[in-house]
Parts: C-alpha cells; structure tokens; sequence
C-alpha cells in the first residue's frame, strides 16, 4: 500500500495502540496541466514578493497568522510541532457513542481513513475492532492532522478499522439560513401511501459497482479519441421534446382508456348510462344532473357560433 | 378566476375536462409584439423561461391574453416538477419550458372574458398556432370521468374542468372552474414524483 500519512497511537485509558493511517478515498478526477499555448511547456508557478519584485525560492517563506491588520507572527514547523496538546502523535479516544445514535453531528464527514496496526499493537487493536462491533459502538476520537486538532470517529470496517474525520460543531452551519416550514406538513394518508409504494418499487441494496462517474468516462472518451488523432464525436443532441408529444400521449391514454370502457368485462357500453353511473360517484356543488344521451361531443367544435373574428364589441 | 375544488371527477356536456398540469399558473400578455409573462411570485418569468419569447411569432392576433399553466419538460417529454422548481428558484435554467394555454381573456386589444368559455376556447384555438412549446390544451368535452382515468395511468392527479357556458369570472370562478382530484390507477398504482410533491397553484 501506499505510503502512510500519519503515524501514531490510538489512546484510551491507559492503553495505547500504535497505528498508521492510510487515505481510504482518492480522487478520481482528471487531472490537466497549465500549458503555454504557443509551444504547450508546461508553465511553472513562481512565488513572487511583490515588495521586492521578485520571484522568490519556496525555502525563503514563512508561515505568518494575521493576529491584526498587517500584522503577522510567524509560526516555524517547529513552533507547530510543539503546540500543546494531547492529541498531538495520538488518537485520543474521548467517548464510545451507539453507531446508530447518529446525533452529535457525526454525519457531517469530511474524510476517511484506514487504520493500520503496527505489530506490536496488533492484538489490542483487533480486540478494540471486536468489542467495538459487537457492541454496535463507534468511537469519538481527536486527532492532530495537517496542522489541525479534528474531531473523529472509528468504526469496525472490513479487516481494520476505519477513522473518518468530522466537522466542528462551529463548523456546521444552523439551518436557520433555510426557509424550512415552522409545522409540520400535513400529509393524507393517500398520500403517504402513494409514497411508500414508490420508495417500495425502487427498494435495493447499495451496490457501489452499479454506480459510475459518467462525467469522468465521457470525459476520458473525448481526450482518447484527441489522442489517437480524431476530432471527437460531438455529444449526439436528443431530439428536442416538444408540447405536442405531451398531447399527444394525453390523446392516446384517453383513447386506451375508452377502448378500455368498451371492452370492459361487466361494464356497459360507452355512453349515457356510464356516464350516469360515474356521476352519481363524483359530487359536485349542487349543479343540474349531467345531461346523458348526447352523442360523444369532441373538443369545443359542437358549438354552433361562427368562429367569427369580430370581437371588437366584447 | 379561481378554481373551485370538487370531489371526484363527473361527466357533464357543458364541460371542458382537460389534465391538470403540473406546473404554475401564467397569465401571458402581449401586445405590439412585446410579451409579458404573469407568475405568482416571479417578478421576471420570462427571464427565467427565456423559450417562450417565440409565443409572439404564434399568435395571430395583437393585444391578447392567455390563461394557462407553465410546465417544464425533461428529456422524455413529460412535465417535471423539480426541473420546473429550479426555473422557478432561478440561477439555473434546465430542461424544455412549454406553455399550455387554456383560456384567452383579451384578443384584439378588447376583453373576451364577457363571451361565453366555448367562444374564448374557440377564438384561443384560431388566435393561438400550434408550436414546438406553446399550445392550446387538448380538451374532451363531457366525458370528464373517461379523461381522469386516461390523466391516472399517465400519473396526472388533476382534472380541470371549465364551464362552457360561463364567461370569465375574476376572483372565484364558482362553478366556471373546477378541479378535480384523481385517483392513481387500480390495481397497480404508479405514483410519480409529479404527484406526490403536489406543485404550487401559482395565482
């Protein structure tokens, strides 16, 4: 495996585990250079002091806090090696929360990494991992990483454990910013039903290999083609939708549904009677019976004004 | 006008039964060859649905205006309430805007709304050509029931039905304007998100 990106010790109590720590993720993104356009070099970043204008080596640089305006004190590698805290070199486990009791903030995550034991500390790791899944808790942890105290949490993953690094309560933003209703929603019971069974049609175990990013494969398809030498097949348009296919499929399901009525097994036929016998189901705000008996009128054309264009009267 | 709300849909020859689209109410106003576009809440509709400008090339006639509903179509054509959320949200501008017109209140730079709903929806049809994002809604007279179980297996939970016979009313349209809920389909429902994310009404 790689190399590892820290090394430590989970500590809780008095016992202490030697571990290193591996990135679980990376990024799949693709990457491009910076060329020059007229000869495609790559081009280099300078650092450059505008007080001396001049391009300056990265060995002359500093780390400086702004404590106010202007004002800066430089932070050497060696003043960071030295800040006071516990958790510096160590995983200091704080708490054993349930796994599921996922309050806490524990949901916003920002990075995952493996934990990997060093041998010597092999059996009080795997005994941590054991007691950790079988009692379905997680641990909070703070660890020192890149210069920064973060908040953790271990869980049992696989053959290791896995730590992810968690967002600061001061970090999460309140949802006061959000224009979220102050009731709660009223939901008919139809409606929840109608719901649950779509939730219930899509219902599926998570399979991560079913799911691609196909933004990088299109991606990578147009730079292997450039490669080989050809223009890229430009991305095929779809056939644009238009309003009239919509009515269109409205004409077809009213004709499927009619064709539907006349075949019916048990229902009459098309017309007056099914007609009355729909409209004693639907109830409308007091109004004279539906007129039955009429032949099938079709859209508007069965009035009998002239489609005259004077309307200057109106 | 407003619509009233019925119980069920209901067969009746002085109706026109068309879907309730889901989408938001928009009143369009045109005139020399400026288009202003009315939705509850959007100070700048037509900004956010830049398409429906070639409205003006549609119409033959100067000084109208239409009643209708917006609706934002995805991919397969069919009207998607969170593409037409993020028009209405602003910033972005995805998927295919139409426009199904259902009433025309003024033609001709004179008010319409006097005459009888069987003569607005006759004139709207003549003044209004069929485009590739405009239109005036397909409507079945009478067989209002028909027309709901057609709108259940398309996943349509409304039914709009507007009184032949009545002139245009402002404010409640009593019983000019009904709407009716739908049931989905027995015995396999098939709910959409359309549905189930019930759209705002707009004015």
């Amino acid at each position: 495996m790689a190399r590892a990106m820290w090394r430590g010790a989970i500590q809780f109590g008095l016992v202490t585990i030697p571990v290193k720590l591996y990135l679980a993720t990376e990024s799949s993104s693709i990457g491009f250079n910076l060329l020059h356009e007229k000869d495609l070099s790559r081009i280099q970043m300078k650092i450059y002091c505008p007080v001396d204008d001049e391009v300056i080596p990265r060995s002359e640089t500093v780390r400086g806090y702004e404590w106010s305006k202007g004002k800066y004190v430089v932070m050497t590698d060696e003043d960071m090696e030295n800040v006071p805290l516990k958790t510096v070199r160590s995983i200091e486990i704080a708490a054993f929360l349930d796994a599921d009791a996922e309050e806490a903030g524990a949901q916003f995550v920002k990075q995952a990494y493996y934990l990997e034991p060093d041998e010597i500390g092999r059996k009080a790791f795997y005994l941590l991992k054991s007691v950790l899944a079988e009692t379905g808790k997680t641990a909070i942890a703070k660890i020192v990483l890149k210069d920064r105290e973060q908040l953790a949490a271990i869980h049992p993953y696989a053959k290791t454990l896995l730590l992810t690094t968690l967002h600061w309560p001061d970090e999460i933003r309140s949802l006061e910013e959000l224009s979220l209703p102050e009731d709660e929603i009223e939901i008919k019971a139809s409606e929840r039903k109608m719901a649950e069974q779509l939730i219930a049609s899509m219902d599926g175990e998570f399979d991560p290999a079913e799911f691609r990013d196909e933004y990088r494969e299109a991606l990578m398809g147009v730079i292997e083609a450039k490669v080989a030498g050809q223009e890229p097949e430009p991305m095929k348009k779809a056939e644009p939708t238009k309003i009239g296919d919509l009515m269109a499929a409205l004409e077809a399901s009213v004709a499927a549904a009619r064709e539907a009525r006349r075949a019916g097994p048990g229902e009459e036929d098309a017309g007056a009677a099914t007609a009355d016998a729909k409209a004693s189901g639907g109830r409308k705000p007091a109004k004279k019976a539906p007129s039955a008996g009429r032949a099938r009128a079709r859209r508007t054309e069965e009035d009998g004004e002239k489609p005259a264009r004077r309307r200057k009267t109106a | 006008m407003q619509p009233a709300g019925v119980d069920a849909p209901f067969d009746d020859d002085d109706y026109l039964f068309e879907p309730w689209w889901p989408g938001v109410r928009a009143i369009t106003f045109a005139e020399r060859g400026a288009l202003r576009l009315q939705v509850a809440g959007l100070t700048d509709a037509l900004g956010a649905f830049p398409e429906l400008g070639e409205l003006t090339g549609q119409l033959a006639e100067d000084g109208v205006v239409l009643d209708g509903t917006l609706l934002v179509l995805d991919d397969a054509g069919r009207p998607d309430a969170e593409l037409l959320r993020a028009r209405l949200s602003g910033g972005t501008r995805p998927g295919r805007p139409a426009y199904v017109a259902s009433d025309l209140l003024w033609a001709g730079g004179q008010p319409v709304t006097r005459r009888s709903f069987r003569i607005r929806r006759r004139w709207l049809e003549t003044i209004l050509a069929p485009g590739d994002r405009v239109t005036v809604g397909r409507g079945y007279v009478r067989d209002g029931t028909l027309v709901a179980e057609a709108l259940s297996a398309l996943g349509i939970d409304g039914l709009s039905a507007r009184q032949l016979s009545a002139r245009y009313r402002p404010g409640q349209a009593g019983m000019a304007w009904l709407r009716a809920p739908i049931v989905p389909a027995d015995p396999r429902p098939r709910p959409t998100l359309a549905l189930i994310l019930r759209l705002p009404l707009g004015d």
